[in-house]
Order: C-alpha cells, then structure tokens, then sequence
C-alpha cells in the first residue's frame, strides 16, 4: 500500500491570496521548495510543515493528511 | 540587480543553477572522453599534464559545490535561502546517486584490470569522473523536475 502525503497549500494559498514566492519569503525557503510541496513532489520537514501551518493560520494536521 | 529582496535573488540563483548543472555534468563527461581518446592517459606530455592538473581542479570545484552550499561570493542571507529544504535534500540525493556510481566503477575496474593494463591514474580518472559526474547529474535534475511544475 503506498501513502502519500497530500496537503492543501494551494486552496489556503489561493483563500488569503498569498503567491508562492509570498509564501516562501513567511517560511524562509525558496519559492521553488514551496512549489515542490504544493505539488506533492516534496515530504517536508515536520518543522517545514509547521512553519507552512503557521504562515497559512492553520493546525498543520488540516494542512497535511495521509492519503492512501 | 541590487534592489531585488533576498528570496528574489535566491530563486534566480537557483534557476541558474538548475539550468547549468545538467549542461555542466555533459560537459564534465564529454571532456573525459577527450582525455581517454588522446594519449593523456597513458603517455602524458607536458601539455597534458596542464591539461590533468585543470581537471584536478574543475574535479575539486565541483566536489565543493556538491559538499556545502555553493555560491560562494553570495551574501550569507542568500546563500542560507538557496540552500533550503528542498535543495538540501536534492544535493544529499545526488551524493547518493553519485557514492553508488563510484563504487560500482569500481567493483567494475576491479574486475577488469584482470584482462587488461591499466594505470593507478587512470583508474581514479573514471571513478572520480563518473562518480562527480553522476552526483552533478543527479542534483542538477531533480533541481530542474522541482521548477518544471511552475
């Protein structure tokens, strides 16, 4: 069984109208790392994903889920 | 140039960076190619020893901007941006790729020199070549599969 990890930056992104290069100047990395997990190419870090969590105003588990 | 913010500048870079490290890798391997075609391998004149002391040293540059977070003569602030999550992973990925090119080679040059001569220098030639120049590949591409999404 392969899990992925699915996330809905894009949908929050979008919802507070913040551009990916917005975004990734919030997190400290680069616009390309930002696009790369949007695009479910890249698991990030757990501080990543809390550092995404708290630039989108939300708890990290209703950004990020299992998806099998 | 110099008004564009940190994160600006560090994504530029690091498009660069995506667009030359495959171009650099192919010209790394088309160049030991020369090398093995010409008589530098096993009868080096002096000419060609300037020639294997300048790829001793693109051989080194490269390992340096493999091993720690490249652009040197970049602020700190931007250099600390380029060499972000996803970079480091690439990069750790291409030293991966490039370790299990090396020992295979090798393994492979081991069982070789059974059949045929070859020198000490030439048989760190290829492993050094093949293993930098898989490491260069390996990052420069998944680098490059990181913008293609934009």
């Amino acid at each position: 069984m392969t899990e992925r990890l699915a996330n809905r930056i894009k949908e929050k992104r979008a919802e507070l109208g913040l551009t990916q290069a917005e975004l990734a100047e919030r997190c400290g990395v680069t616009r390309k790392t930002v696009n790369t997990v949007e695009n479910g190419i890249f698991v990030p870090s757990t501080l990543l994903a809390l550092k995404l969590a708290r630039a989108l105003s939300l708890p990290v588990e209703e950004l990020f889920s299992i998806e099998n | 140039m110099t008004d564009r913010s940190a994160g600006e500048r560090a994504d530029f870079l690091s498009r660069r960076r995506a667009r030359m490290l495959p171009a650099l890798a192919i010209i790394y391997f088309s160049q030991q190619a020369i090398y093995f075609r010409s008589t530098a391998a096993t009868h080096p004149r002096d000419v060609d020893r300037l020639w294997i002391a300048a790829w001793v040293v693109l051989s080194l540059l490269i390992l340096a901007g493999l091993v720690t977070k490249g652009f040197w003569f970049q602020p700190r602030e931007v250099r600390d941006l380029i060499d972000d999550e996803h970079t480091r992973a690439s990069r750790l990925e291409g030293l991966r790729v490039g370790f299990i090119v090396a020992m295979l080679t090798a393994v492979l040059l081991y069982f070789v020199d059974q059949f045929t001569v070859m020198t000490a220098r030439e048989a760190v030639h290829i492993i050094l070549s093949l293993g930098l120049g898989a490491a260069l590949l390996r990052f420069g591409l998944l680098e490059r599969r990181a913008l293609l999404d934009d």
